[in-house]
């Protein structure tokens, strides 16, 4: 196997050795935000079981190619973060800079994107209580927009102190921890996606 | 000679990418095992974010299973509840 596509595939149990990049607080923060966004994603699970007509109908009105579509822009918009990160640990400034604004302009392009979506289902007037499975669709997709809209607050006030000099490749915890964060977003869509619009 | 060297985080990425293509397939198909198979695709791509963008694949400690436990616990839980 390449070295490089061994590098892209997941990882063994070997040589974990590095410390945990960004603060502790912020992992704290991203495990009981995981804790909750799993709650919610079974449960949505469970309420199909129980009603598979009501969501198999719910399903076929909401488009997955725009599902898809917010993926592709939340991938790449979690790759110009790692990006980003690894431009800092290497000391570049204005790669530091560059990426964090390609990332934040994926993920604005995910929340116009998704906003989109969300008036055109508002449009149909469709809404929270119009039966369960737009309840649960609409509280799992918008609790996660939700999250998407703090990460970019998150990575541009990362962005905001990157151009006042505020990071160097001996300290820069603050961006990984935005980073992380910006990637638990990520992780949870990851489920998301396949649950609400894909399995079937 | 210059060696060409690609960036192995842009190859996750192609990944990822081409998975979810694939997953969006499956989503699309009629085959009884489709389901299961994007979220077999979901544990995956989950994992590779774990380990090659939040970069736990060489981090000490019980982050990296943390992470991983909640992705493999969530989507069997899903697939229980879809699937079986």
């Amino acid at each position: 196997m390449s070295a490089s596509l061994e590098a892209a595939l997941p990882a063994t149990a070997s040589a974990r050795r590095e410390p945990l990049p960004g603060d502790l607080a912020m992992w704290i923060f991203i495990c009981a935000e995981l804790a909750v966004f799993g709650l919610l994603l079974v449960g949505y699970a469970f309420a199909r079981r129980a009603s598979p007509e009501l969501f198999a109908a719910g399903q076929a009105t909401i488009d997955r190619g725009a599902g898809a579509i917010g993926t592709v822009l939340l991938l790449v918009g979690s790759w110009c973060v790692v990006r980003a990160a690894r431009a800092i640990r290497s000391g570049s400034q204005a790669g530091l800079e560059r990426w964090l604004l390609a990332a934040i302009v994926t993920g604005l392009g995910f929340v116009v994107f998704k906003g989109f979506g969300f008036a055109h289902v508002f449009g149909q007037g469709i809404g929270l209580s119009t039966n369960l499975f737009y309840t649960l669709f609409l509280l799992l997709t918008g609790f996660h927009y939700a999250h998407v809209l703090l990460g970019l607050v998150i990575l541009t006030a990362v962005l905001m102190k990157a151009r006042r000099g505020g990071y160097s490749a001996a300290e820069h915890a603050g961006v990984e921890s935005g980073a992380s964060y910006w990637h638990m977003v990520d992780l949870v869509w990851l489920v998301l996606f396949p649950l609400v619009y894909l399995v079937h | 000679m210059n060696r060409i060297t690609i960036d192995s985080t842009l190859l996750v990425l192609a990944l990822l990418l081409g998975l979810t293509l694939a997953g969006y397939g499956f989503g699309q198909s009629a085959w009884g095992g489709a389901s299961l198979a994007a979220l077999g695709l979901a544990l995956v791509k989950g994992q590779m974010v774990i380990d090659r963008f939040m970069g736990l694949a060489r981090v000490a400690g019980p982050w990296r299973w943390a992470l991983s436990g909640w992705l493999a616990f969530v989507l069997g839980l899903i697939a229980l509840a879809s699937v079986v």
